[in-house]
């Protein structure tokens, strides 16, 4: 009895199985769409939904890929690195061989290890961290530039723009944030400027009126915060209630119109390194219309950012007409892209050899403009 | 800065400003935690037990004030008095509604049972709440703009200018109003006088023919309703609210309890200033990150050398 049991169970699972892969093979090529789609930084993960998306659709239009159409998956970590392992695990488990995201840093790494090693293609779009493409992962990407491009951009600017007496930088002590915020201390000092503040806050908090106090005790006129908008938001509203008038700036993390929903007046003129706007590129201008047609909003730093992993990943299963990531990611690394971000071109680890990072400023409606 | 007005010329040293700055700083979170931390202490002193669904009650009021206000103002209401009000007596009559709830739901099914049943049925409808606001209202960070604007200052301007912003002045007012209130229900009302005895001995109460049952409900309301007036507070302090900001207010306000002696409510009000003004200080002369470790440390010092917190008394086993 066991025995038939035993046998029954398998040929029944092995049924269900062939049942799978048949439908996973039928017209449809189903892409994984990896991020936050709910907690406080839900915004970013709508950014890359809206791309994949609009880019998706731009394909299906055009006949699909190898006659098959794309679909996208959503899959949500919620920016929490053990939710982020446990969506890589049901990514691999779904049969999911290409994979857009993860979003922030910190559930990229844990869940890269997991695509790498399982031959799963992961471009992300939002990522910055350094030490994702640093572990010598073969078919993990990212249509973003480096958080030490980014870092090193801000501190430039600081140093040669906004040329501050004294400035803080403050971070979130998460991977992103942190490590943006050491960055952009160590190159200000090997320039002979020395922060004369550098310390961390609790994600989640909501009262920084010590913190504030401090800088203002510090005389501080320029701050710079590694992290994303909910703390920096708040930091701005409380620094305007108390009196405390520095110019501020931060990361693309930080690029989200609830930063001026949050601060209300005290986010304008905030400062911030962002991808550049490809929405204002008249190459996207098509594209751009057909997100607003949906009633989305397309100038998002990673709206364009994943709409380009999408086109690199299919212009790579055209080229070689398979969907083996490995294939796929030795295609990847020797070619050039056109995409919607420019040409796009990666080194050996898979980074881009271009950064696409720019200084804005942002605005209290939640608009950004190029900084002077 | 704009409505900023400086009204008192102080000549104090630089340092001591900036530790008159921290301490209105730790004063003001540390009234938000004493008003949480009642709720806590007062069903504590009453049953005995931890109600963990209270972080999620002043959530719950913080949503309801952005509710209504965001209502009012679309609905062309102006007057700013007038919107706060209403805000207040919504949020506190939710809040009240949701904190009888949970003591029908969660504790009064559960009486007599061992304690340890009611604290799990606690958490759960902890847990339940949450991801009930989660569905009903989205997981994201809701934002309200500035409501009351502006401030004054003193102090010396070319040292340290000491900032008080109305909303601060506010936040005190409203909590010293409440806790004097409260302190007069419980000293002379009949009601208050029932609330005591049944904190002496909730059996022996019963036994004399007041109707346990309502002091403990009642318990649960006014505990619900100062945490919505700390929500009010906090949600326009902050200016935003998610469905998760009540496990980190009922945990701080909780320590507060406990590190003022947890059934105690004067106790409540010291731990939560303590508290407060202990976060602010060591965010002021250490680095910020150290301000948890700092608060709790206090909290297990204290602790070791008084088991009953500061001003709690010690347990005698009721036989």
């Amino acid at each position: 009895m066991n025995q038939f049991r035993k046998t029954l169970l398998g040929l029944s699972t092995a049924v269900c199985m062939m049942g799978l892969t048949a439908a996973a093979q039928a017209e449809t090529l189903k892409i994984g769409l990896a991020g936050p789609a709910t907690g406080p930084v839900a915004q970013y993960g709508d950014m890359q939904k809206i791309g994949v998306m609009a880019a998706i659709e731009d394909i299906n239009k055009a006949g699909g890929v190898n006659g098959m159409m794309l679909e996208g998956v959503i899959y949500d970590d919620a920016c929490d690195p053990k939710q982020a392992v446990a969506v890589a695990n049901k990514i691999v488990n779904d049969g999911i061989t290409q994979v857009v995201g993860h979003l922030c840093s910190s559930s990229t790494e844990p869940a890269s290890d997991i695509y790498d090693e399982e031959g799963v293609l992961m471009i992300t779009a939002a990522s910055t961290s350094p030490s994702i493409t640093e572990k010598g992962y073969q078919t993990i990407f990212r249509t973003i530039g480096l958080d030490s491009l980014q870092g090193s951009m801000a501190a430039e600017y600081i140093l040669d723009t906004a040329k501050p007496a004294r400035v803080a930088v403050i971070h979130d002590k998460q991977q992103y944030g942190e490590g943006l915020a050491t960055a952009v201390r160590d190159q200000l000092a090997e320039s002979g400027v020395k922060a004369v503040m550098f310390e961390g806050v609790t994600p989640g908090d909501k009262d920084f009126s010590a913190l504030i106090a401090k800088l203002k005790r510090e005389d501080v006129d320029f701050v710079y915060y590694g992290g994303y908008h909910p703390e920096l938001g708040l930091i701005l509203r409380q620094s305007a209630e108390k009196g405390f008038d520095a110019q501020f700036m931060g990361p693309e993390g930080v690029v989200n119109s609830d930063l001026a929903k949050i601060a209300g007046d005290a986010s304008e003129g905030v400062l911030a390194t962002a991808p550049k706007s490809f929405d204002q590129n008249p190459v996207n201008q098509a594209r751009v219309e057909a997100i607003k047609a949906k009633g989305e909003d397309p100038t998002g730093p990673f709206v364009f950012t994943a709409y380009a992993a999408v086109e690199v990943m299919t212009n790579a299963m055209e080229a070689t007409k398979s969907t083996d990531s490995e294939k796929l990611a030795d295609y990847i690394r020797a070619h050039d892209f056109d995409t919607a971000i420019g040409k796009v071109k990666y080194d050996e680890k898979g980074d881009l050899t271009e950064s696409t990072f720019l200084v804005y400023r942002l605005h209290k409606d939640g608009s950004k403009t190029p900084a002077e | 800065m704009p409505g900023i007005r400086f009204i008192w010329s102080l000549q104090m040293s630089e340092f001591s400003l900036y530790l008159l700055q921290q301490l209105i700083n730790g004063l003001t979170i540390g009234s938000t935690y004493a008003l949480i931390a009642i709720g806590y202490t007062m069903v504590y002193g009453i049953i005995g037990m931890i109600n963990f669904a209270h972080g999620e009650i002043y959530m719950i009021g913080s949503y309801v004030t952005f509710i209504v206000i965001a209502g009012l103002v679309s609905m062309g209401m102006v007057s700013l008095p007038i919107i706060l009000v209403v805000a207040l007596v919504v949020a506190i009559f939710i809040a009240s509604t949701y904190g009888w709830t949970v003591e029908r739901v969660a504790y009064r099914p559960l009486r007599g049972s061992n304690r340890l049943i009611p604290l799990i049925s606690a958490i759960g409808m902890s847990i339940f709440l949450q991801n009930f606001v989660v569905l009903s209202q989205g997981s994201r960070d809701v934002a309200l703009p500035p409501q009351i604007i502006g401030g004054w200052a003193f102090g010396d301007p070319s040292v340290f200018e000491v900032s008080l912003s109305y909303m601060q002045v506010m936040i005190f007012v409203t909590t010293f109003i409440t806790m004097t209130g409260l302190t007069l229900f419980i000293s002379k009302s009949r009601m208050g006088r029932a609330c005591r005895a049944c904190s002496e001995d909730l059996g022996m109460t019963n036994l004399l023919g007041i109707n346990t049952n309502k002091v403990i409900a009642l318990t649960f309301i006014i505990g619900a309703a100062l945490a919505a007036i700390a929500g009010l507070l906090l949600g326009l302090y902050y200016g935003v609210v998610n469905p998760f900001v009540g496990f980190i207010a009922g945990l701080k306000a909780f320590t507060a309890a406990v590190l003022g002696g947890i059934g105690s409510i004067p106790g409540a009000v010291l731990g939560g200033l303590i508290l407060g003004v202990t976060e602010a200080m060591t965010a002021a002369f250490f680095p910020s990150e150290y301000k948890d470790v700092v608060a709790f440390g206090l909290l297990v010092t204290i602790l070791l050398f008084r088991p009953s917190g500061l001003l709690g008394k010690p347990e005698i086993e009721k036989v």
